[in-house]
């Protein structure tokens, strides 16, 4: 006389036994979603943070490398000089320009108008500047042999470029990545744990039906689903209520430093950043959730 | 069937529960168990519904060999089983109805199914007329008869009673054992562990007594020695 029916659990009964554990631990489900907010909201402030350092960078074009050649260097000579730098391995290609002595010429003569005389005594032959390449390198560990070579080159004269400055801001900003790694392994760490304890107390407070649910064969997971859908619930609605945080303080901050010319930061609706954002959050806070919980689970549930 | 094969259990605190216990028990078998307290009799019960699992020897129930057993196979083979316990272990907050229920929505029965099967359950414990009420105005034998109820919810082929009559007034015992005979009668396997010497000599069934952990008599017909 065995029971060969098809099972079909009931969705709805599963949900509200979950939200009903939820309101059940009160206090441990508040302390759940304010520490997963909290860890939450760091990370995303540093991912911010990264993000701007990123995006002020850019405009400063640190890994740009100069190239002027010698002043008496014939065409075909600045040409092949050219040819030779679009050949380094650590060279943007596409970006390697060449800025002709004439257009510097120009420019200087533009920058300084109080001196046209001075400036039309130069021109043709007595131009006194030099054809100058400017291109973006890719890897700034290995400038310093690029630039040796480009120097080496017949027809260089002087080879420019700002790694070391490149380097100290990298520097800088994998400091800023390595503090905030710890800081979030450890928040991390704490929340997994909370959640744990959450867990363990809805697992308490819903022993001598969990005893019963076993004794007359309900499976593992109809016992355990409503627990994992509780941990996904404080993982949805803490990386709900940090978006939330993180959207008013970003803003804040926007506001704040938007007075001042020499920072810039980056729109909260630039580029999907707030999708990025929230993605973040949802996946990991549910994420953060299914692990406490299961934890819990695997601790306090036997078959 | 039921077959106990050179079982010893040892819990992790040392305590040899169960001793080289060798026994089988046939399908629609009625079976008392008796001995002191400590015997093992509990311990022999939560081995067959697989709540503590055998150290050595075999342990075979209706082809699933409970020593090897695969976890995710534990559930089904509990749905074989019907438990009932001398604490009854009802939910105070549901009805009568939703407490024999509660076993069927744990194994996925639908509403539907419940709503027919659960009224015939409740007559088969002469509870037809409380399926609305809640434990705590029952009577101890009616709750423990709402405990059967819910043992027999999912038509298991095995029903284990441990001590049912235990927290109950003695002149509804009599009303409890008569129920098991009954489903007994009605082609069950009833496994009941008691300590009530009149119940076990008037019944005159099959009585396996345990001591220390062994088997030390096994008779049909047999009467309350321990
Ligand atoms: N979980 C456990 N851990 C350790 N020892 C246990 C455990 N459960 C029972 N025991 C021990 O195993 C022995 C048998 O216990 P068991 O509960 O099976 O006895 P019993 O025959 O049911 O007694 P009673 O009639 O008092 O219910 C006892 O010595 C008991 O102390
Ligand atoms: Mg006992």
């Amino acid at each position: 006389m065995h029971n060969k029916q098809k099972t079909r659990y009931s969705l709805s009964y599963l949900v509200s036994q979950a939200f009903k554990s939820l309101f059940r631990n009160g206090m441990m489900t508040v302390a759940s979603v304010a520490v997963l907010m909290s860890c939450l909201t760091v990370m995303g402030s540093f991912a911010l943070l990264v993000y701007n350092i990123n995006y002020n960078l850019e405009d400063l074009s640190l890994n740009e490398m100069v190239v002027y050649c010698d002043t008496e260097a014939d065409d075909d000579l600045v040409e092949e000089i050219g040819r030779r730098i679009r050949l380094q391995n650590n060279v943007v290609e596409e970006s390697v320009e060449l800025i002709p002595k004439e257009t510097v010429l120009e420019e200087e003569r533009e920058t300084y108008r109080e001196y046209t005389d001075l400036f039309d005594m130069m021109g043709g032959d007595s131009n006194p500047y030099p054809d100058t390449y400017v291109f973006e390198y890719k890897d700034n560990n290995k400038v310093s042999s690029l630039q040796m070579e480009l120097e080496q080159m017949e027809g260089v004269d002087k080879v420019n470029c700002r790694a070391d400055l490149a380097k100290t801001i990298d520097s800088i900003k994998n400091g800023i990545i390595f503090i905030f790694m710890w800081f979030l392994v450890i928040l991390f760490v704490v929340s997994v744990f909370v959640i744990i304890n959450t867990i363990k107390l809805a697992v308490h407070s819903r022993r001598q039906e969990i005893y019963v649910m076993r004794y007359v064969g309900a499976t593992k997971w109809f016992i355990t689903t409503p627990f994992v859908l509780e941990g996904i619930a404080i993982g949805a609605f803490s990386s709900a209520l940090a978006y939330g945080v993180e959207y008013l303080l970003y803003n804040l901050i926007y506001n704040t430093v938007s007075k001042y010319p020499l920072i810039k930061l980056a729109e909260f609706g630039k580029d999907y950043l707030w999708l990025i954002v929230l993605g973040g959050f949802v996946i990991v806070g549910v994420v953060t959730g299914i692990i406490g919980t299961a934890i819990s689970l695997r601790k306090h549930l036997k078959a | 069937m039921i077959e106990f094969k050179n079982v010893c259990k040892k819990y992790p605190n040392g305590t040899l529960a169960l001793d080289d216990v060798n026994l089988t028990i046939n399908d629609g078998e009625f079976v008392f168990i008796v001995g002191e307290s400590g015997a093992g009799k509990s311990t022999m019960l939560k081995t067959l519904f697989r709540e503590e699992k055998i150290s050595s020897g075999s342990l075979v129930v209706d082809g699933y060999d409970l020593k090897k057993i695969r976890s995710y196979k534990i559930p089904h083979y509990r749905r074989n089983l019907g438990i009932v316990f001398q604490d009854f272990r009802l939910f105070p907050n549901k009805t009568v109805f939703e407490n024999v229920a509660f076993a069927m929505r744990a194994i996925g029965v639908p509403t539907k199914d419940i709503n027919r099967r659960v009224p015939t359950i409740l007559s088969i414990v002469n509870l037809q007329d409380k399926a609305k009420s809640f434990p705590n105005e029952l009577s101890g034998g009616e709750q423990q008869r709402v405990a059967l109820a819910r043992a027999l919810a999912n038509n298991p082929s095995i029903i284990i009673a441990d001590e049912p009559t235990g927290n109950i007034d003695p002149k509804l015992s009599l009303e409890i054992m008569n129920l098991l005979i009954k489903i007994h009668k009605h082609g069950k396997t009833v496994i009941v562990v008691t300590h009530e010497k009149n119940f076990v000599d008037y019944f005159q069934q099959r009585v396996i007594t345990i001591k220390d952990g062994k088997v030390v008599d096994d008779k049909v017909g047999g009467m309350f020695d321990a």
